[in-house]
């Protein structure tokens, strides 16, 4: 039954993605997007509660569910900023992310087949997991609408004023402005995630996660208070956020 | 004695090429002069804007005529003698109907602009009191005003963003979006300056800063805008500030060097900047748009947009076409 609701899920955005492709292509901005990135969220929410009934508690204990809540907290941040910031392709833009994600937790062995329900979970635990996961998915959006800008400022840059992806990308100062909200959002996130895993009972193993975290986290903050203070190019503030998340997701999968 | 025009312009010659043949406004009449004992002509026009320059004559035999101008032209301005590829030849009625087109805005890279009406005019008018201008020039020149004329009125063609000046701001808004949080530098208070501050204004943008070499020019400009004339040496204090920098001065060479814009990145924060170049010869070093902020476009690139505009007014040209030939055939006119 999960499963179905994740692949369900995983179908609803990259159909929503092809066609706004298309759109685009065509020289058109498609409003449903928007409407089929929402029908894949309603799934990540089954899915979501599906696993969280059978674990009872936060569904973040195998890297399949992680995976998953990830998708549903960058596709939860699209849905927030996309539409009340009128930001155009945001949701083409990020239902490949979703895909990609979901994709991978529906890798066999990823998802746990028979999860078993966590007893005397910690809520200091849980918040660490649910709001590390949250940031994740705000870092994700940010990294997103770099990309955006990246593709913007190559083409403001070399002239090509023609395409349908050219008229529809929103514009710099837009994105720009988004990029550096989604980035303060995710890195004020991500300090609530470490302070309640500072908080929580560990394990000696764990100090290795934490550290990553922490190392993590100063990326963020040190790129953030260079903007602030001294100033960052467009294409370099995107580049970071891009690179910081690749490479902040890559330290998870292996720490 | 037959009409003659010999020209350049952005469809047959690169701004590289073009900015070589420029002649400043100030220099038309003497230009047109000049042109008579060039050509061994009787009567001579010279029409140079950021798009084209062309050299409207009347004299015996267009071939040899032609050739006279072609190779003093070069000698004169030290080009090689495969500059004359880029030049385009007509003669008699192709000379008038050429004329036509030009002045309305026919021929223009931003189709139906209505600035090179006024360009033209102005053209005419300093051959006029050069005394560079006879019987055959003078009927031409003034029936071509009133077909240009005769087009506007009977054809939507200026409608839309064809204007050096709309395209301009339509780029500004892919770059700043709304520009009411925009601030605007305009170097060079001439006709397109003002233009383009008008459509800017329209749209919203917070302030204008206007700087000239003439002062009283700049506040002249400002005054009509509701902003701020500021002396010209303080241009580099003002780009600070500012978000897009719209420049049209009549100057030989390029007045925004890289170094300038280097100088003042730190105090921007690295914030995005919009640099439109209208100027020929250009006003802003090319090498400022390798700088990473920065987005630079002159006058060549902004064509590709016009492309567009004039895609959607194909069926307008038509019936332009149509006038034209219509008033052609009516007028009789001397020397075709």
């Amino acid at each position: 039954m999960d499963r179905w609701f994740l692949i369900a899920a995983t179908l609803l955005a990259a159909v929503g993605g092809a066609l706004g492709m298309i759109s685009v292509h065509r020289g058109k901005r498609t409003q449903w997007t928007v409407a089929w990135v929402a029908a894949a969220f309603l799934c990540q929410i089954g899915f979501l509660s599906v696993r969280g009934e059978w674990r009872a508690a936060c569904p973040l204990m195998d890297r399949g569910e992680i995976l998953a809540f990830l998708a549903w907290s960058l596709t939860l941040f699209y849905l927030w900023v996309g539409p009340a910031y009128r930001i155009s392709l945001l949701g083409v833009f990020t239902a490949p992310l979703v895909v990609i994600f979901q994709s991978l937790a529906l890798i066999p062995g990823t998802l746990t087949a028979n999860p078993l329900k966590i007893v005397g979970s910690n809520p200091w635990h849980e918040t660490h997991s649910a709001m590390s996961v949250l940031s994740y998915g705000a870092l994700a959006l940010a990294a997103v609408a770099g990309i955006m800008f990246l593709v913007l400022d190559r083409q403001l840059k070399e002239q090509h004023l023609k395409s349908g992806l050219f008229r529809n990308l929103p514009p710099v100062r837009e994105l720009l402005v988004s990029l550096e909200r989604l980035l303060r959002l995710g890195t004020s996130l991500l300090t609530l995630g470490i302070i309640a895993g500072f908080l929580m009972p560990r394990a000696e193993s764990a100090w290795g996660h934490l550290i990553a975290a922490m190392v993590v986290w100063l990326s963020y903050a040190a790129l953030l208070a260079v903007k602030q203070i001294r100033g960052l190019t467009g294409r370099r503030l995107s580049l970071s956020a891009v690179i910081l998340f690749v490479l902040s997701l890559a330290v998870f999968a292996f720490v | 004695m037959e009409l003659l025009c010999l020209g350049l312009n952005h469809r047959t010659a690169p701004v590289e090429v073009r900015e070589r043949f420029a002649v400043s406004n100030n220099r038309l009449g003497e230009a047109s002069h000049e042109l008579l004992a060039l050509a061994d002509a009787s009567e001579g026009v010279v029409i140079s804007t950021c798009n084209r320059t062309e050299f409207y004559l009347a004299a015996h035999g267009a071939e040899e005529a032609f050739k006279r101008i072609e190779i003093r032209l070069t000698e004169k301005i030290q080009l090689d003698s495969s500059v004359a590829n880029h030049f385009y030849r007509k003669a008699k009625t192709e000379a008038a109907r050429h004329l036509c087109r030009v002045v309305s805005g026919l021929d223009s890279m931003m189709l139906g602009e209505t600035e090179i009406f006024g360009q033209v005019k102005q053209a005419y008018h300093s051959a006029l009191e050069a005394g560079a201008t006879g019987t055959i020039l003078n009927k031409v020149f003034q029936r071509a005003f009133g077909v240009g004329k005769k087009v506007r009125t009977e054809t939507s063609i200026q409608e839309g963003s064809t204007s050096v000046g709309s395209v301009a701001v339509d780029l500004a808004e892919k770059i700043f979006g709304h520009l009411k949080n925009s601030e605007v530098m305009i170097l060079g208070a001439g006709e397109m300056s003002r233009v383009t501050a008008q459509s800017l204004v329209s749209r919203g943008a917070k302030s204008i800063f206007v700087t000239n070499r003439s002062l009283d020019r700049a506040q002249e400009l400002a005054n009509e805008m509701g902003g701020t004339a500021i002396p010209f040496d303080d241009w580099q204090s003002v780009m600070e500030r500012v978000d897009v920098v719209i420049s049209s001065t009549g100057a030989p060479h390029a007045i925004v060097q890289r170094a300038d814009v280097e100088k003042i990145r730190r105090a921007r924060k690295y914030r995005p900047l919009f640099f439109i170049d209208i100027a020929v010869p250009r006003d802003i070093d090319p090498a400022v748009g390798e700088i990473e902020e920065v987005y630079l476009y002159d006058i060549d690139t902004l064509e590709q947009l016009a492309e567009e505009a004039r895609g959607r007014r194909q069926l307008q040209i038509e019936q332009c076409e149509r006038i034209i030939e219509l008033e052609l055939e009516k007028l009789n006119l001397p020397g075709t």
